[in-house]
């Protein structure tokens, strides 16, 4: 038997074993989503009888003797950004609403298909990425299931919203500015941004060229590498993939967290955030003996080079549209898409000057320091429909654009990053970020492994839902 | 971060008439407030003196 809470590896291990049929598997997956996105709203789509004839493949695979992957029957989803072939690639949008169904599925989408995982739908989000909420005006707000009047984040708010609620074991979903880890932190799952270029974004709708990254959610840390592994290396389809061939991280996590230099990021990581936040950070830094602090010089100017240029290149993409159809922009993006078609050009060639800078200032830093912790969020899940501002000490901030504070400066110069989730008792789950090198996931997934090993880190499940 | 510079409706106006976009006058004070924000973090990052040689072209490797 496999239910909401069973990690994809195990069922994966059943369907291979012959001891389940990855039918029965997605249409437990299908009952479940049935039965509890209703209130979470997490799926746009259900691909209900196209999902269990995949999943009859598989069986019929292993019935013939053949491999049916390492993801053998493993439902999952992908945020509605991705490319599905026989349906239009929605991008949280009612534009997008009317293409026509595109023909071929997002690499790393056919990549977890050829690994076996049988698709069961597409998931909500913030219209074209932009935004950290998922309070979606033409479908509806995604609920977190820890408490469904508050937001489950964004923009890949139905990605990490359906793992944590136990619809899918694994999902897919993009972070341009900590739009994987700020949801995957509110919804209290594991969630990978990998190395910009790491993993393919053939056939995911643009928001900023310059660091739109796709990545996988799972509730288990096991899961992540599996699905990471599946999606990550070299591809054609996506011109700033990088060459160098894959690099397996499931392998990793038993290998213990020795002569692995860890420190916490200080600075503009330490302040304008809850107690919570902060006490979360400690807590990891506790349990992994990491006393040294790092500082970056100048991350709040990275946070704000990130902003004009995801304004820049959004605007600049979707600037037709908004000529011809502006009307029909969801009212959470329209204004500030409209704005940012309005800047100056030397606004966007200074902001990559600066990236430039910064990125070789932070290559400073990872060379005496191998994994850095930082707070995911400032602060927990708000309400749905919480004001636009909220105070913090003596500074009000934008209660939306705030939850990127901690994620932007990194992804800003591509490094990887896991989120991973930490639930006080009877509080709101509240994510820490494992930083790295480029192109060293491995040290994250052996640091992960470490704190889920020791109980330090964990995707509980929602109790409102139970 | 600087204080927002301030931009009125009627610069967000001719703004978007040079680049072909028309904005609804219910839109404008809204666009206008979010082109201020967007403006201080460009003069953010402008008041930072880069060093001369620092450019923004990605590496080419064919």
């Amino acid at each position: 038997m496999t239910d909401g809470a069973t990690p994809a590896l195990a069922i994966a291990a059943a369907v291979r074993g012959g001891t389940i049929r990855a039918r029965d598997v997605v249409a437990g997956a299908l009952d479940r989503i049935a039965a509890r996105d209703g209130t979470l709203n997490a799926f746009t789509r259900v691909l209900g009888d196209s999902a269990l004839a995949d999943a009859d493949a598989v069986d019929r695979r292993r019935a013939k003797g053949e491999d049916p992957g390492p993801l053998a029957g493993v439902p999952f989803a992908v945020k509605n950004l991705f490319d599905v072939a026989g349906l239009p690639t929605l991008a949280g949008s009612k534009i997008n609403a009317e293409l026509p169904p595109v023909e071929r599925d997002a690499t790393a989408v056919a990549r977890l298909r050829a690994a076996g995982a049988v698709l069961v739908g597409a998931l909500n989000m913030d219209e074209y990425a932009y935004g950290f909420s998922t309070e979606n005006t033409h479908y509806g707000p995604t609920r977190n299931p820890h408490d469904p009047t508050r937001i489950a984040g964004g923009s890949s708010g139905g990605s990490a919203a359906a793992v944590a609620a136990g619809l899918v074991p694994l999902t897919l979903g993009t972070d341009t500015n900590g739009s994987i880890r700020v949801p995957g932190a509110l919804c209290g799952v594991f969630a990978l941004k990998p190395t910009f270029g790491r993993v393919s974004r053939a056939g995911v709708v643009p928001l900023a060229w310059s660091f739109d990254h796709a990545g996988p959610f799972a509730r288990t840390v096991a899961d992540l590498a599996a699905a990471f592994d599946a999606i990550q290396g070299p591809d054609p389809r996506d011109p700033v993939c990088a060459a160098r061939p894959a690099a397996a991280c499931a392998g990793e996590l038993g290998r213990g967290i020795e002569r692995l230099r860890i420190a916490v990021a200080g600075g503009h990581f330490a302040r304008l955030a809850d107690e919570t936040s902060l006490a979360a950070v400690a807590r990891v830094a506790g349990a992994l003996g990491a006393r040294a602090e790092v500082t970056f010089p100048e991350v709040h100017r990275a946070r704000a080079a990130a902003q004009v240029i995801t304004a820049c290149e959004g605007g600049a993409y979707h600037l037709e549209r908004l000529r011809t159809r502006a009307a029909d922009f969801d009212p959470m993006t329209r204004d500030r898409f409209l704005a940012a078609a309005l800047l100056p050009a030397a606004a966007y060639t200074g902001a990559q000057r600066f990236r430039a800078w910064f990125r070789a200032r932070v290559a400073e830093v990872f060379r005496e320091v191998d994994v850095m912790l930082a707070p995911t969020t400032p602060w927990p899940a708000p309400p749905i429909g919480a004001p636009v501002l909220t105070r913090i000490g003596d500074v009000e901030v934008f209660t939306r654009g705030h939850l990127g504070h901690f994620t932007q400066p990194l992804s800003f110069v591509g490094l990887p990053v896991i989120s991973v989730p930490i639930v006080a008792r009877g509080a709101l789950p509240l994510g820490v970020q494992l930083v790295a090198a480029p192109f060293n996931e491995a040290a994250l997934f052996r640091v992960a492994a470490r704190l889920e090993a020791d109980g330090v880190v964990a995707a509980t499940a929602p109790t409102v839902l139970s | 971060m600087s204080e927002p510079p301030h931009v009125d409706e009627a610069e967000v106006e001719r703004l978007a008439a040079r680049i072909g976009l028309t904005i609804d006058p219910a839109s404008r004070a809204a666009v206008a407030a979010n082109l201020a924000g967007l403006l201080a973090a460009a003069r953010l990052v402008a008041e930072f003196a880069l060093p001369e040689e620092t450019e923004p072209a990605p590496r080419f490797e064919p």
